[in-house]
């Protein structure tokens, strides 16, 4: 079990710019961090950067203490797990277990007894004696788990262990993945790019985007004070909607409090409000009003979504009614709050500023 | 997909037939010939039948000097062997050792070099024999069987091959090795050669019949009898003092020459095919 260290790290490919700016980030023993981003924010490019496939063109990755920029993967003592699983197709999963315990010269009763263990573990003592290619899916899944997990690692590394198995058998997966890191308390970096894997899955979120994080916290507390639009938009699902308004155009149902600072607000602000905190009401009560664009039945509750046409918005509803809204009706809508406000360059407004000509300000 | 008509069915087995009809004939001949007597060979037609003399024609070359050569065949057959072995595993090794520096290690020049074996392709032995032939005759090789295998044992094309297959390897499975502690040779050994069986043997069949198919050179670099091989020979036996050549004995010759490479094929057929085939690994 290690304490991991990302220190400035920078990765930079010879004649172009920088992939990665600036990482910093502290992983505790035993916790799993998940970085979530789109495709192309250097999330995958971090991960391997922290396995050793990928040099550090800057900044240190320390393990307990240790500076280990220069080493090879395999002394750094880390685990992966790959998104193609990376099974070597010509050996049974026993050698595939076995592999990097060969490879480190343990005896062979050894080897024997902690596949046998590692197999037990993961429910693949059947499957010992099969070729990769014998195998499910999950099963795959589950025979890379093994070969990280046997070796006992300081760190296990996850590359979108999941994007290659069904809806079905990822839900399944994941709680099995997370279940298994806490029972064994292993130090994790699990990169993915589907935000309800990394929602249920992290002790701690990072979310990257172009190469820079955009924010670090708890699951909840991203979902609760997203610190960038772009955290806001990408962490919950369905995602938030957003409506841009100039200051000097405030809608009334914006909630006004006191002023914190006398510096004046300036410019467009984006009014983040999630799904779940948009209700459908009657024309007058409404706040606003819009055309119903689409209706998707979910079961136990609808998304709607609704064109707004002064905006030229189209804003996500969470419909719980048990009766469908019809598509093409003329609706209003009523805001609840948390309403989430972020500045013309994405960043949430921590002060309360003043608006011109009052001394309110706007919560956030 | 297979398209389930009769008449294809028909016409396909037809064509294979032509086909594998036009291919038999000449080794046919050869064989029906070989067994004639040598005066039936010289009545003008050619007999569709074996003749009276059975195996005595290969007998006698296997134990006598052959004309105009002065080995028994047993000895050129022996020195094709060791030429077509040796110049199909020194390719194998070359080719292989190469490909693998040129998928999976950055080096300075990489592509220039992948460029410059990619070129030696389109130069036959024919057109640098003659450099080649001073480069082995400096280094006193020359009718010996390194000099024999050695101008031959690098192969541009086994090269490419074994680059193309290993491109298509999930670069996955190398940084898989490199964590669980496998340095390059390590990689090498355990999981490049054997996810290369199949190809390997495809190109070893290939290789082994290419090598024992030489001619130009082995015929050029060879003069005495003890390092000339089967098809050299063969054109030695057609030369004739009184103008009527052995046509019994050279198409004995043939025949023989023919075995191991059909051996080779015989035996390798099933990783042959499923080399040259399979793409599911």
């Amino acid at each position: 079990m290690a304490r991991l260290e990302l220190r400035r790290l920078r990765k930079r490919y010879s004649g172009s710019t920088d992939v990665l700016h600036d990482i910093d980030l502290s992983i505790d023993d035993g916790e799993m961090i998940v970085v979530v981003g789109p495709s192309g924010c250097g999330k995958s490019t971090l991960l391997r950067m922290v396995a050793g496939l990928e040099a550090i063109s800057s900044g240190e990755l320390v393990i307990d203490g240790e500076c280990v920029n220069d080493q090879e993967p395999a002394e750094r003592d880390i685990a992966m797990v790959f998104q193609n699983y990376a099974l070597y197709p010509h050996m049974s999963v026993f050698d595939n277990l076995a592999y990097s315990l060969k490879n480190r010269g343990t005896p062979k009763a050894e080897i024997a007894q902690r596949v046998e263990a590692t197999a037990q573990l993961l429910d693949i003592g059947a499957l010992l004696e099969r070729k990769p290619r014998q195998l499910s899916g999950g099963q795959r899944q589950r025979v890379a788990m093994g070969r990280a997990v046997i070796r006992k690692p300081r760190v296990f590394l996850f590359d979108e262990p999941l994007s290659n198995l069904d809806a079905s058998l990822r839900v399944q997966m994941r709680q099995e993945i997370r279940a298994l890191q806490q029972r064994l308390n292993i130090t994790s970096l699990y990169v993915t790019h589907d935000q309800t894997e990394a929602m249920t899955m992290a002790d701690r979120l990072v979310v990257m985007n172009a190469g820079r994080v955009e924010q670090v916290g708890t699951p909840m507390a991203l979902f609760r004070k997203p610190a960038t639009r772009f955290v806001a938009g990408f962490i919950g699902s369905p995602a938030m909607n957003f409506l841009t308004f100039s200051v000097n155009t405030l809608p009334d149902w914006l909630p006004r409090v006191p002023a914190e600072t006398n510096e004046p607000l300036k410019g467009e602000l984006s009014v983040g409000i999630r799904p779940e905190h948009i209700a459908l009401t009657t024309l007058e009560d409404g706040h606003i009003e819009g055309c119903i664009e689409l209706v998707e039945p979910l079961g136990s509750e609808s998304l709607v979504h609704v064109r707004i046409g002064g905006h030229d918005a189209r804003l996500v509803v969470r419909h719980g009614g048990m009766e469908l809204p019809e598509v093409g009706q003329v609706t209003g809508l009523n805001f609840q709050g948390p309403f989430h406000l972020f500045d013309r360059h994405g960043q949430r407004l921590s002060t309360r500023l003043r608006l011109a000509d009052t001394n309110c300000s706007m919560e956030s | 997909m297979r398209y389930h008509r009769p008449n294809l069915d028909v016409l396909a087995h037809t064509i294979l037939i032509i086909g594998a009809l036009i291919f038999m004939l000449p080794v046919v001949l050869a064989v029906l010939a070989s067994t004639q007597t040598p005066g039936a060979l010289f009545s003008g037609t050619l007999p569709l039948w074996f003749g009276g003399s059975g195996l005595e024609h290969y007998l006698t070359l296997l134990s006598e000097p052959v004309r105009g050569v002065g080995v028994p065949a047993w000895q050129l057959m022996l020195n094709s062997l060791l030429m077509a072995l040796g110049i199909a595993i020194g390719k194998l090794v070359f080719a292989i050792l190469a490909a693998y520096a040129l998928v999976f290690f950055r080096f300075p020049f990489r592509r220039c070099c992948f460029w410059l074996i990619f070129v030696t392709l389109m130069l036959p032995i024919e057109v640098r024999i003659v450099p080649t032939y001073g480069v082995v005759a400096d280094l006193g090789l020359l009718d010996s069987y390194p000099g024999l295998v050695l101008p031959l044992i690098a192969s541009a094309t086994a090269t490419f091959l074994f680059r193309q297959f290993f491109m298509t390897l999930p670069p996955e499975l190398m940084e898989a090795a490199r964590v669980d502690g496998a340095g390059p040779w390590r990689f090498f050994i355990d999981i490049l050669l054997p996810l290369s069986r199949t190809n390997i043997a495809a190109l070893f069949v290939i290789m082994f019949i290419y090598g024992w198919n030489q001619y130009l050179w082995p015929l050029v670099a060879m003069s005495s009898a003890d390092h000339a091989t089967v098809v050299m020979s063969l054109k030695r036996l057609t030369i004739s003092m009184d103008g009527t050549p052995p046509w019994h004995l050279a198409t004995a010759m043939t025949v023989l020459a023919l075995l191991p490479p059909v051996v080779v094929i015989v035996l390798m057929q099933r990783w042959f095919i499923k080399g040259l085939v399979d793409t599911e690994k």
